[in-house]
């Protein structure tokens, strides 16, 4: 409320520029309260806060920075033809400079690209951009008039430009804008006002984010206008296409598209975008908040099989971190390891009831094997903090390596034939975590492929795959805070493969003479014993049993020492650093997310699932003692008279005759108070029940459940299956 | 206020109607001799307004003719109706044809030597700009009254709501320097969809307002096509034919000079030498020549032939810039641009720059188009159960989606109408509508998966319709109650190719090919 000197109560009327005047002071409250948090006091204080806001504006300006980076060479370029068209000379008039933008499917998420490209073209001072939206234009003249509008009324320009004496007029200027005014010919009249000097010359940069939605005919008509106007101003029409280009010369004809100068640019296509975001971003090593397996699918999985929708993937990553450390000011131990231990000091007694409720801690305390010790472990908070770090070391040290070898192992099976395993870094970490990999079948195969490979496809293969790993830790974790410690095991390791790799490199391709010789030896009596098999059954044995012989003995050199480094980085790398995350050590659910349930439950909306259930069984959101049902199709008199007609409607065909249905709803209803209104003759309906009934019908149809059929007299149709 | 509007092309007939007004006020006795008077006189001022009007006319034709080749007699008789501003405009003209013919440059030309060289005010506006009346009269009165817009903005007193204040807007300048007034309105077919009276008040402009004014009305359609139900007043049309190939040839032989200078800059050293050798008329109206062999059946829209002409120009040079074809050698520098020139061709109309080092010619098949759209996982399936809805009858779902639905009895009826020809096939007969529960339940049949009816799916199908991939047939407005029909746009190849891509075969599920 704006104050007043009045000392009265009352309505006052202010003039339009006294309320524009106050306008500002508001804004800038408003910006102040939007920084600290809807949230009150109490919440933001506490350590879990912390740790959470911290966490996700690293991630969040992470991502950030990798959207522009990978988003900049297409929005330098159109940013080069708006600013490239507007300075060639315009001998060619009528010609309407267009750039088509093919943006990939996900309509929503281009907003943000063309704000972004709004934002730099401001940033240039070359351009005044007006984004029409397609349900500002139904007609010609609502396109006409909001395109006008927001050029001349360009809020985000007036600010960049707060210079006094300027301000005043366009304060005018605004102040008289209506939009009825707001034809080409004051456009025009603006135009020349403020820009028709030399040097201070702007395009106007039209954007349509959303092309296809518009109407065919106003967008060629808006288009023909455009393009009459254009040697006058200097428009320039940017059209953001979904799907491809044939969907623009489908809408326009020839007539409209000779008026235009078309450039096409294409930009990243969406799962790429994800690709590099997971890359680079959720499997750095920098972060010590992992997703688990099922997690990090289960949001790809919404991406790649709903939407492409890389806002929404990153609202859900969200989601989760404030999920993780909601769950407790233990958590807040979820940072890097030296914020970590000065957190553990603060640690209270319920927090380390926490820690201790985790399910990993459990085999933790049962490998100790001090009776007293354990005694300790489970009553002194002070004793379990002294433990603390150690423990944490341990984890962070372990998803350190486990991320080198997830390196190491998807530049080893990553470009194998046919990808057994995946061919994406995202997908062997799903593998690797959900279940043990090393039993499963496609592991096997990847390793009798790698196996198979020739001498010198392998050495290429695993330098190229030592290279890549100590690349990795020089670069990525060598700069961490625990990265010594993770680079020095990891290049022993690396260490030994090469030592290994050298021999297969020496080792030739011959056969083991010795082998030979029993191998002829063994051929002599294996023909001598299929010459007396008895059944099929046994020839059969033994062909099995030769085969295997054959196998063993034509081992070479080589491909004994391929046997062995393959053995090694098994291991090594694979059973000791890829284990899933049943076996990763105690406390590893300080750093990992993996309430898949509850996400789920929370940002995939099922309303339908919902409502059924809530009209099934409204105890489950009710929670009161009256309707608790024994099992879901069970009938209580007790139940709303809409949850009774619901259910009653279910047991129903397509069509309801309404009478039955009244019968029905009666009966049930009198089951429930048999005992006193047994004296009511039958035929006669009590007229509140039907009252009832007919108001719980109302309130279906008003559900869209069921629709009253016009063909059929008193009979209602299912509108649900 | 007399009728003093009759058309009058001629001083003679002006004389003659001056005689037969006389003839009400004075006596009969006279006539003979003021008769003779008259007629001398007569011939007199005919010969002498005769002497200045054939001046004017020639000093615009003279302008204009070399503009447009071709155009001559459109020109004269353009300046016979409107070249003299001394004499009285006819009401209306409306000149007609093909997209391309010149109508728009021509009268833009014509009016504004009008104006420079007599005082005349003249308007040109598009109808398509104009999608209410109040913009149209305002935009009339705007450029008549010849104030820069900045001015215009201020004066408050060129309003006009209605015609009405239109009419009387433009009575007020009765007596002002202008000599005359000429309106010209391009895509005039537009202004039968606006108010009622604006056709008819433009056409009876000069009566209403009395001014010696003119209206210019440009279209495409001939004028047959404007008749209502009211009626209009009569006009004088014009047409401008297109162009046959010999006048083509001439116009863009035209550009012959300028394309010599803007060759001759772009190069330096041997190729300028070369070039200069090279670039001879004859030499470019033999390119010319071969290139509207190949586009003359296609396009004869000049401004489009003009500049596919200019772009594809310097391939045609370029054989011999290199000095691998001499210049006179037609048929290898035929050999050379064919195949250009017919790539060329695809891209007509389209207008689509390429930066340099991109690949000319965009694959534009329906594979390549599938391919290239992104779609989720979901998006595809949801798109082929549309598919297969709308080309299917929802008689035989059951048949196609359900495992065991039952045997079917054979019999004549269904047998011969099982035996179908091509056009009976419900894939070329094109989509038929379905609704969203028909839609989900095929697209639960054709889905191995178990998936939960979501949000997520949900807005999955208003996607489709965003893209275009689907349209609504009815019911827009009420999904809710079920009611709403949807309908596929894309043909059986697309669909294909997406099946390929998710591994499902949507052959497999259509009726057509059991």
């Amino acid at each position: 409320m704006d104050p007043t000197i009045s000392v009265s109560k009352g309505c006052f009327v202010y003039k339009n520029g006294a309320t524009r005047a106050n306008k500002r002071t508001p804004s800038k409250r408003k910006n102040a309260v939007a920084t600290s948090s809807l949230l009150g006091k109490e919440v933001t204080t506490q350590p879990f806060y912390t740790a959470y806001t911290e966490s996700w504006d690293q991630i969040h300006s992470h991502i950030v920075k990798l959207q522009t980076a990978s988003n900049a060479r297409t929005l330098e370029e159109l940013m080069d033809f708006v600013t490239g068209e507007r300075a060639a000379d315009r001998d060619s008039s009528e010609v309407l400079p267009t750039a088509a933008l093919l943006t990939g499917i996900n309509q929503p998420d281009h907003l943000k690209q063309f704000e972004t490209l709004t934002q730099r073209l401001h940033a240039q001072k070359s351009a005044r951009v007006c984004v029409l939206q397609s349900r500002d234009c139904a007609t010609l003249k609502a396109s006409v008039e909001s395109m006008v509008y927001n050029l001349m009324d360009d809020q985000s320009e007036v600010v960049s430009l707060d210079a006094e004496d300027e301000d005043d007029g366009r304060e005018r200027d605004r102040k008289r804008l209506r939009r009825t005014q707001c034809t080409m010919k004051h456009l025009h009249a603006w135009y020349e006002n403020n820009y028709s000097g030399g040097d201070k010359q702007r395009a106007l940069v039209i954007i349509l984010p959303d092309f296809e939605c518009f109407n065919a005919s106003v967008l060629q008509d808006f288009i023909l206008i455009l393009s009459a106007q254009c040697s006058r101003l200097p428009f320039v029409l940017v059209l953001g296409v979904a799907t491809a280009m044939t969907a623009v010369h489908s809408t326009l004809p020839y007539h409209v598209s000779s008026k235009i100068k078309l450039r096409v640019f294409q930009t990243q296509a969406a799962p790429t975008g994800l690709n590099e975001l997971l890359d680079q971003v959720l499997l750095s090593p920098k972060y010590v908040f992992h997703l688990s397996g099922k997690a990090f699918k289960f949001l790809t999985h919404i991406f790649l099989y709903y939407d492409f929708s890389i806002q929404g993937f990153i609202q859900g990553f969200k989601y989760c971190l404030m999920e993780h450390y909601f769950a407790g000011n233990a958590y807040a131990l979820c940072t890097s390891y030296s914020k970590a231990l000065a957190r553990i000091k603060q640690l209270t007694h319920d927090d380390m009831e926490t820690i201790r409720r985790l399910p990993s801690f459990r085999p933790y305390v049962e490998q100790i094997n001090d009776c007293k010790r354990i005694i300790a472990v489970l009553t002194d908070d002070d004793y379990l903090k002294k433990k603390l770090p150690q423990l944490l070391r341990d984890c962070l040290l372990h998803f350190m390596l486990f991320r080198c070898c997830l390196e190491f192992f998807s530049e080893l099976v990553g470009d194998l034939p046919r990808c057994p395993l995946g061919k994406l870094r995202r997908e062997l970490y799903v593998n690797c975590l959900n279940k043990p990999i090393s039993e499963q079948p496609e592991y096997k195969e990847c390793w009798q492929m790698l196996s198979f490979m020739s001498k010198s496809e392998f050495l290429a293969k695993l330098s190229k795959c030592i290279a890549r790993t100590e690349l990795f830790l020089s670069e990525q974790i060598a700069p961490l805070e625990l990265g010594d410690a993770c680079s020095d095991l990891m290049r022993t390791k690396l260490h030994s493969l090469k030592q290994l790799l050298n021999d297969v490199e020496l080792a030739t391709m011959e056969l083991q003479t010795p082998a030979t010789e029993t191998n002829s030896l063994a051929d002599a009596s294996a023909l001598s014993d299929l010459t007396q098999v008895a059944s099929r059954q046994e020839l059969k044995a033994q062909l099995l049993l030769r085969s295997k012989q054959d196998k063993q003995q034509s081992t070479s050199e080589f491909s004994r020492a391929v046997s062995k480094i393959l053995g090694l980085i098994e291991s090594d790398l694979v059973l000791t650093y890829l284990r899933p995350l049943q076996q990763a050590p105690p406390l590893h659910e300080i750093y990992v997310f993996s309430d898949i349930a509850t996400v789920r439950r929370n940002i995939i909306g099922a309303p339908r699932a919902a409502l059924h259930t809530a009209l099934n069984n409204p105890h489950f959101y009710m929670q009161c003692k009256c309707c608790e049902l024994k099992e879901q199709s069970q009938l209580v008199s007790t139940l709303p008279d809409l949850s009774v007609v619901y259910k009653l409607h279910l047991e129903c065909g397509r069509m309801i005759n309404l009478f039955d249905w009244l019968q029905a709803f009666r009966s049930v209803l009198r089951a429930g108070d048999e005992q006193e209104e047994n004296e009511l003759p039958q035929d006669q309906i009590d007229p509140q029940i039907q009252a009832r009934f007919t108001r719980a019908v109302a309130e279906l149809q008003f559900l869209g459940y069921i629709k009253m059929s016009k063909r059929k007299t008193d009979h209602a149709t299912r509108l649900t299956w | 206020m007399k009728s003093t509007y009759i058309v009058t092309k001629n001083p003679l007939m002006k004389a003659t109607t001056m005689i037969s007004r006389y003839k009400i006020s004075k006596k009969i006795t006279s006539l003979c001799r003021l008769l003779s008077q008259f007629f001398y006189l007569a011939r007199n001022a005919s010969s002498w307004q005769q002497l200045i009007k054939t001046k004017k006319m020639e000093k615009i034709c003279a302008a204009l003719e070399p503009q447009f080749p071709c155009r001559e007699s459109a020109i004269t008789t353009l300046a016979e109706l409107i070249g003299d501003c001394n004499e009285a405009y006819p009401p209306a003209i409306y000149i007609y044809g093909h997209s391309g013919t010149g109508k728009t440059s021509l009268s833009k030309a014509f009016l504004q030597q009008c104006q420079q060289q007599q005082k005349v005010r003249i308007a040109q506006l598009n109808a398509i700009e104009c999608y209410t009346t109040k913009i149209l009269l305002e935009n009339v009165l705007d450029a008549l009254s010849q104030q820069s817009t900045k001015q215009q903005l201020d004066t408050e007193s060129l309003r006009a709501d209605n015609m009405l204040e239109f009419v009387q807007q433009l009575r007020r300048w009765h007596g002002s320097t202008a000599r005359g007034f000429l309106i010209a309105v391009d895509n005039a077919e537009r202004l039968r969809d606006m108010d009622a009276n604006v056709l008819p008040v433009l056409l009876r402009l000069q009566q209403l307002t009395s001014l010696n004014l003119c209206v210019l009305l440009l279209s495409q359609l001939p004028f047959e096509k404007y008749y209502n139900k009211t009626g209009l007043s009569e006009i004088i049309s014009l047409h401008l034919a297109q162009y046959n190939k010999a006048e083509t040839l001439r116009i863009l032989s035209s550009d012959y000079d300028q394309m010599q200078r803007q060759m001759l800059q772009q190069l330096k050293g041997d190729q300028l030498q070369l070039a200069e050798q090279a670039l001879t008329p004859d030499f470019y109206s033999n390119y010319l020549n071969l290139f509207l062999s190949v586009f003359y059946k296609a396009c004869r829209d000049v401004p489009e032939l003009q500049l596919t002409a200019r772009k594809c120009f310097a391939i045609y040079l370029q054989p011999v810039l290199d000095g691998s074809v001499e210049c006179t050698d037609v048929s290898r520098l035929w050999r050379h641009i064919a195949g250009p020139l017919r790539s060329a061709l695809t891209q007509i109309y389209m207008r689509i720059e390429k930066p340099l080092g991109e690949p000319a010619v965009e694959d534009q098949s329906v594979r390549k188009l599938a391919q290239s759209l992104e779609l989720p996982y979901y998006g595809k399936f949801l798109l082929i159960a549309a598919f297969l809805a709308s080309h299917n009858s929802a008689k035989q779902d059951k048949r196609l989606f359900v495992k065991h639905h039952g045997k079917q009895r054979k019999r004549m009826q269904t047998v011969n109408a099982r035996a179908k020809n091509v056009e009976k096939m419900s894939t070329t007969l094109g989509p038929k509508s379905f609704s969203i529960d028909r839609l989900l339940a095929i697209f639960y049949a054709i889905l191995d998966e178990k998936v939960g009816l979501t949000c997520n799916l949900l807005s999955q199908i208003s996607t489709l319709v965003h893209l275009k991939l689907l349209s609504f047939v009815s019911g827009e407005q009420n999904i809710m109650d079920g009611s709403a029909k949807l309908q596929c746009t894309v043909g059986l190849e697309f669909v294909m190719h997406i099946g390929k891509v998710v591994g499902f075969n949507v052959r497999q599920y259509l009726c057509d090919f059991m």
